[in-house]
């Protein structure tokens, strides 16, 4: 291809601008390319925290338990739903639950708190509940030498009840039969810290839990995790099809404020890294003008010989996108070893940073082919975009200028 | 013989009313097929822009141009474009070759233009560069060429394309005089054995003793037309 020829070869002829224009397309690569992947980096960070901590990454209820929890609201049928969750090949894992306000009693103290039944195997597969024991021992199902079950106890409870591991603990509530519920429990583990939001909670084991509101075999949620988190929507929207009877949502759904002001900032991130980016090209248009002016003879000469006014733009952006390419390979070889290693290792940050309300300290970067391709596209077209009015002004020079002496 | 040019009444003004210049003032000249005209004329007379209006490069104020039977003033954008690449070879005075690309690789340039296949074009180089006598040279840039081989390669991009007609505005102007007569030998050579029809201008006595048709500008005027 001659015209590639010509184009490669009109970059090479000036040496230093060509350096110079290709080097603030390599930064404007790299910054953009970092920032992208600590960026997406934090947010996965967040996600992670947020849906490991007890969401999970989709969640399936009876009916509207999420935004009118009831009792009786129930998913029926533990094994159908168990065949249909283990049978699916995106989902890793998944937990039930059971919920129910209860009022906590310890010696003469008293505080209200939230009942959470979970299944001591199967919940550490969803969320970090073991590695939120502050205190004590992470139950077990069975009850202990005694008779009771035992109860997992947040901050909150542990300070307003004076309650500590080894206590004794009684709960009193409601059951799904509207009989009255009340029991005595072991406290084997204290919880999380005061800011938790299970710092009010009791965790009892599932059948514990069960049997204490009468629920029977019924829980009242599922939480799971995927394979691919980026796919949960996709996959929830398939389980929503498959369970058609009951409610199944992603995180998205179930955490909507958090995820709303979430992208909301991240909206915001990327159009300041797209408009460094351009502030970068305004540059490189002055290159790619001035360019074409010094070579106004030259384009007379192609004009005049009979090559098209487009054919003349197209040169020009094949220019400036071949010298975009090779910037953003330079680019690409640069900062991959930097985005490994804040991807695989990261760094602790002095001060923990707030992101969507969300605190926290450890700074990773995300490792994956839309960091590098996405600024890698955007370079690419606005090297293309941006050689367009340049390729404009050549194919306007009129062929007579190849003529007279000058 | 046919005309292979045909001007008539050509006008050219430049400028606005106070500072208006007739650069061509009622040109009415015909060209046939295999002469070799020189266009002679002092500085100003009108040389450039007769070439410049006969080559579809500029436009009339009025008056007609009709080069193999098409009137170039009714063609427009991409036609006209395409008329000088496959109708008409270009010389230029100060030889204007591309830079960044080899001999050999400016003359392919313009075949490449008229979609001429690799090895037809590949065929043409040789052959354009063993008539202008360059054979050996193919690979150079303009930048290691002398300005007599500079211009000997224009000679042979121009004929690249086999147009109809070539047209020279001062081939020699930036050459010595001994090179400036040898490459109108390479030339006339051409337009000998090959029929080509060549159009240059020239104020160089050396020179117009080479061509065989003489058209004298003076203020934008034909002022006399000789064939020899
Ligand atoms: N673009 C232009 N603008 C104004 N005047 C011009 C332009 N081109 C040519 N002229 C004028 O037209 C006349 C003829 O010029 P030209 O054809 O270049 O003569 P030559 O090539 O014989 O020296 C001159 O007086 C010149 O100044
Ligand atoms: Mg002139």
């Amino acid at each position: 291809m001659l015209t590639f020829q010509i184009a490669f070869r009109n970059i090479l002829r000036q040496k230093r601008r060509s350096l110079l224009t290709g080097l603030s397309m390599t930064g404007g690569y790299v910054l953009f390319v970092f920032g992208f992947s600590l960026l997406e980096g934090s947010y996965g960070n967040i996600i992670d925290i947020f849906t490991l901590d007890s969401t999970g990454h989709i969640q399936i209820h009876q009916d509207d338990y999420r935004d009118r929890p009831k009792i009786y609201k129930t998913i029926q049928n533990q094994e159908q739903i168990k065949v249909a969750l283990t049978d699916n090949p995106e989902i890793k894992s998944f937990t039930p639950r059971v919920f129910s306000p209860a009022l906590a009693y310890a010696g003469d103290k008293t505080a209200p708190s939230r009942i959470i039944g979970i299944d001591p195997v199967l919940e550490p597969t969803v969320s970090r509940l073991v590695q939120k024991v502050a205190k004590g021992t992470y139950f077990s199902t069975s009850p202990n030498p005694d008779g009771y079950y035992e109860a997992m106890i947040g901050r909150g409870l542990h300070i307003r009840l004076k309650l500590d591991v080894g206590d004794e603990l009684v709960l009193i509530s409601s059951g799904a039969d509207g009989s009255i519920a009340n029991d005595i429990f072991v406290v084997s583990a204290i919880i999380g810290n005061k800011t938790s939001f299970d710092r009010m909670a009791v965790y009892l084991p599932l059948v514990a839990a069960q049997e204490f509101l009468s629920l029977g075999d019924d829980v009242h949620e599922y939480a799971l995790l995927v394979n691919d988190k980026d796919a949960n929507e996709t996959i929830a929207r398939g389980l929503s099809a498959q369970l058609s009877e009951l409610t199944v949502a992603p995180w998205q759904e179930v955490e909507a404020t958090f995820y709303r002001t979430m992208q909301a900032d991240k909206q915001g991130n990327y159009f300041s890294m797209g408009l460094i980016t351009f502030i970068v090209f305004i540059g490189v248009l002055n290159t790619v003008l001035m360019s074409v002016l010094e070579r106004t003879r030259e384009f007379g000469v192609l004009r005049a010989i009979g090559s098209r006014p487009m054919q003349l733009v197209r040169l020009i952006s094949l220019e400036t996108f071949i010298l975009a390419f090779i910037s953003v390979m330079v680019g690409f070889l640069l900062i991959l070893p930097f985005v490994y290693w804040f991807a695989e290792v990261g760094m602790l940050m002095p001060e923990p940073i707030d992101m969507g309300g969300i605190e926290f300290q450890h700074l990773k970067g995300e490792m994956s082919a839309r960091v590098f391709w996405i600024p890698m596209a955007f370079i690419l077209g606005t090297a293309v975009l941006i050689s367009i009015p340049p390729g404009f002004r050549a194919a306007r020079i009129l062929p007579k200028e190849a003529m007279g002496s000058h | 013989m046919t005309n292979l040019i045909e001007t008539r009444d050509l006008c050219r003004t430049f400028g606005s009313e106070e500072t208006k210049v007739t650069a061509l003032d009622h040109v009415s000249i015909n060209i046939e097929q295999g002469e070799f005209t020189a266009i002679i004329g002092p500085s100003g007379s009108g040389k450039t822009t007769l070439l410049h209006l006969i080559g579809g490069l500029d436009e009339p104020n009025s008056g007609s141009v009709t080069l193999s039977g098409s009137n170039i003033a009714d063609m427009s954008g991409n036609q006209l474009s395409d008329f000088r690449r496959d109708h008409i070879g270009f010389i230029f005075q100060a030889y204007n070759l591309i830079p960044v690309l080899s001999a050999e690789e400016n003359i392919e340039y313009i075949m490449l233009l008229q979609g001429i296949s690799a090895a037809e074009r590949k065929k043409r180089v040789k052959e354009m560069l063993e008539l202008v006598e360059l054979d050996g040279l193919g690979d150079r840039r303009p930048s290691h060429l002398s300005g007599g081989q500079q211009q000997r390669v224009a000679v042979a991009r121009a004929m690249a394309s086999k147009p109809d007609i070539i047209l020279a505005d001062e081939p020699t102007a930036n050459l010595d005089s001994k090179t400036g007569i040898s490459l109108l030998d390479v030339m006339r050579d051409l337009n000998q054995k090959r029929k080509m029809t060549f159009v240059f201008s020239t104020h160089d006595e050396k020179i117009m003793d080479r061509a065989t048709r003489l058209i004298y500008l003076r203020d934008g005027k034909v002022e006399r037309d000789e064939r020899k």
